[in-house]
């Protein structure tokens, strides 16, 4: 392996990585591969305070087991930092979040420190430009990974596209990180929704909320003011709060290993009602979430995202 | 009256050698009740707080069984929504009362099922012999809800009042934003689902098919059979009037299909899975306030004190569904549990004379109506052979209940209660037979309790 490792200090702070994409000198030249580096911060902690302000956030009691949403939040400004190098190839402000998949091992207690490991992989083709993974891995003290936590992200644009596609790209107002997936919609694959069993009633500060809880403070989630500084109509509902609050819902047993799979597709717009449907197999040991905007006038119902929560043991 | 203190024994008579004897259960026996009218919220008591009505309403049953100065066993109280302060709510109104200063209270707390969990609650204590009499009582404000700040200016304030340093609290204070202080009312809503009962409960009468003529026709029969016990002197003895209120306020003698059926649907609406909504304002209960009372007691307490029983509480039983992700209804947890209170008994559905199913919504108690009917879900829900079958309508509800009387949460099950025990009792005289009752209550988070009432007319 030509792997190498890039140790952190401590964990970044979002606005210094949000600082550097945005002030990325324009000509900088942009590689055609993904890194082949890990940047890796050793021993967090995991606050038990943050982890039972998620909780709450999340309409959850605060539990002594994390919920794994809390290791993503942590693990997210490092994968950041990575996706910000310079030489990435693919802008930072212009990837969609498509899909999330977590896979915990075994429990995370709060108060524990963890050793979080960012790297990036698989860059493939996709219709609408390319995709790539973004790999957090969690290890406990004895060097046991405790999860593994994989964000698909879409960067639009055909491959090798040139700077001027790229600085279009930033500025587009459909380029937002979590930006309507194109072809992803739900309507147009002819989503159907199913009776609702739970509603979700989104208010305005929604993306202030989860920002306080995450640290994840994007201009697109927290005011219409400064989602439309970005080319949103209004501010967008953080996907993995949506993730997160759907897993809680699903009533994991956090004490088992257990998988999260999202996928996302078209954006919460805030203030919203989302429409939500759980399903429970008891067979699989799973719980089946889906999430909508209902149909009105004229317009088809909307899927947001999907989220599958399984008990593995 | 309390026990006697028992004799202390000397070690050298010490039993503690030997297992202490098992005291057999005595009867619970219900001997009345009294209550205040209900009035829709914002109106009639409007301004009149928890306690006001508890102690009003514990007051007029004093007064009726001359209970001033009486030392009884235990007042069991609750109100479902109750303000921080009203920590000791039954015991504040009791000492407001001329009961003896010395009367025991406790508050409880189950949704709607609090007042007849109140119930349970005295007449396990009176059949296992820890008390000798007892009042079972509720309370609901409407108009005079809690209400709360955000939990983060709670959080705020908490730290405000830690704080050591004049800059310590200068900090807190910076951290308040104006959102914070925007007031929280109670949730209309179960919190795991953020669906109000009324959205639940229209996916289960939606599921069950319960028409909207259906519903419109349970909620007429409620108010015609409550216009008519208030206008037979049926209720002379159970309500006392209050602030001016001589009768339920949201009672309508003069209802009509026709004007029932003029309402749009307000549950339901929002669920675009549901294709034609039904639930009302009509066939739905009002948000009201009220509050009642029940007096039992062993059947030697009432002797002593001169007082006929109307009717023994005979078993009582809970369940509780899983609603979350809409597994079963919010609002059926009684379907189970009234199944298993009558095969605990012996008895057949047909064995029950009379039935009291609270109308949170008239299509809560055709849905459970429609449960028992069901061949599918009586074998694969409660396990049985076949379906329980259908009761006789004409013992349901028979002096109407929550949708003409109204629904003060807390204060429900001893209107329910105190009714019953009256019916039952009356009906025995009148033919000579024991007549049976069940009492079913369903509650927010998928709960439900139920009882079974007996009396022998004597």
């Amino acid at each position: 392996m030509s792997e190498s490792i890039k140790d952190l200090g401590d964990v970044p702070s979002f606005p210094a990585v949000y600082a550097a994409a945005l002030t990325r000198r324009p000509g900088a030249k942009r590689a055609a591969d993904l890194p082949e580096i890990t940047h890796r911060v050793r021993s967090v902690r995991i606050d038990p305070e943050r982890a039972a302000a998620f909780d709450h956030l999340m309409g959850g009691p605060a539990t002594e087991l994390v919920h794994p949403g809390v290791l993503h939040v942590l693990a997210f400004p490092v994968s950041l930092s990575l996706m910000a190098r310079t030489d990435f190839p693919a802008p930072l402000l212009g990837l969609v979040h498509l899909k999330n998949s977590v896979l915990q091992h075994r429990p995370v207690r709060v108060g524990e420190s963890v050793d979080v490991e960012c790297r990036v992989r698989n860059l493939a083709p996709h219709r609408k430009g390319r995709t790539f993974e973004a790999v957090t891995t969690i290890l406990a003290k004895d060097g046991q990974i405790v999860a593994t936590d994989v964000s698909t992200y879409l960067a639009k644009g055909s491959e090798g596209a040139g700077p001027e596609t790229r600085r279009r790209q930033e500025q587009s107002p459909s380029s937002g990180k979590y930006g309507p997936a194109p072809g992803r919609s739900g309507g147009k694959a002819g989503f159907t929704p199913p009776a609702p069993t739970a509603r979700w009633a989104l208010d305005a500060g929604t993306g202030r909320r989860y920002a306080e809880v995450s640290g994840d403070a994007n201009p697109i989630h927290m005011s219409a003011l400064s989602a439309r500084l970005f080319g949103f109509p209004k501010a967008i509902a953080h996907g993995m709060y949506t993730a997160s609050r759907a897993f809680t819902e699903s009533r994991p047993d956090l004490s088992r290993p257990l998988q999260w799979d999202v996928s996302f597709d078209a954006p919460v717009l805030l203030p919203s009602a989302v429409l939500v449907r759980y399903e429970d197999d008891p067979v699989t040991d799973s719980t089946h979430c889906v999430g909508w905007q209902s149909a009105r006038s004229g317009k088809p119902a909307r899927r947001h995202f999907t989220v599958d929560v399984t008990a593995l043991v | 009256m309390a026990e006697a203190p028992a004799q202390k024994q000397s070690p050298q008579n010490s039993q503690s050698a030997k297992p202490l004897a098992q005291k057999s259960l005595r009867d619970a026996v219900v001997l009345g009740g009294n209550r205040i009218p209900f009035a829709r919220a914002g109106g009639a008591y409007a301004g009149i707080s928890n306690q006001d009505m508890l102690t009003a309403t514990l007051e007029g049953l004093v007064a009726r069984f001359g209970l001033q100065e009486e030392l009884v066993g235990e007042v069991a109280g609750g109100a479902v929504l109750k303000l921080a302060s009203d920590l000791n709510l039954t015991r504040e109104s009791v000492l407001g009362t001329p009961l003896d200063a010395r009367t025991p209270a406790i508050d409880i707390s189950k949704a709607c099922a609090t007042g007849l969990e109140t119930v349970v609650h005295i007449s396990n204590r009176i059949q296992l012999g820890q008390i000798d009499s007892g009042i079972a009582c509720g309370v609901d404000s409407a108009s005079d809800s809690p209400i709360e700040v955000t939990p983060r200016l709670r959080r705020l304030l908490h730290r405000l009042n830690s704080a050591k340093t004049a800059l310590d609290r200068a900090k807190v204070l910076t951290a308040l934003r104006p959102s914070d202080l925007a007031p929280v009312p109670p949730a209309n809503a179960e919190a795991r689902t953020g669906m109000s009962m009324g959205e639940h409960q229209a996916i289960t009468a939606d599921a069950w098919g319960i028409t909207r003529q259906a519903q419109d026709e349970l909620a007429l029969a409620s108010h015609q059979n409550l216009a008519a016990a208030y206008d037979r002197g049926f209720l002379d003895d159970l309500v006392t009037g209050y602030r001016g209120l001589g009768r339920d306020q949201n009672l309508r003698a003069d209802s009509s299909l026709e004007k029932l059926g003029k309402l749009k649907p307000v549950f339901g609406v929002k669920n675009p899975a549901i294709a034609e909504p039904t639930m009302t304002a009509g066939n739905s209960t009002p948000l009201t306030d009220g509050a009642s009372s029940v007096l039992i007691s062993t059947r030697e307490w009432a002797d002593q004190h001169g007082f006929a029983p109307l009717a023994r509480v005979v078993d009582t039983r809970v369940a509780a569904v899983d609603f979350v992700h809409g597994e079963e209804g919010l609002l059926m947890a009684p379907a189970y549990a009234v199944p298993e209170l009558l095969d605990a008994n012996g008895l057949a559905l047909a064995d029950v004379d009379l039935w009291e199913i609270h109308e949170a919504f008239a299509s809560t108690v055709l849905a459970t109506l429609a449960a028992w009917e069901s061949e599918e879900f009586c074998r694969e829900k409660l396990g049985r052979d076949g379906a329980l079958g259908a009761i006789d309508r004409a013992t349901l509800n028979v002096t109407g209940s929550s949708l003409a009387a109204g629904h003060p949460f807390a204060a429900t099950g001893g209107r329910i209660v105190a009714t019953l025990a009256k019916l039952l009792h009356e009906r025995a005289r009148e033919t000579g037979r024991v007549q049976r009752g069940v009492i079913s209550v369903c509650a927010a988070g998928g709960q439900g309790t139920v009882a079974l009432l007996e009396s022998d007319g004597k």
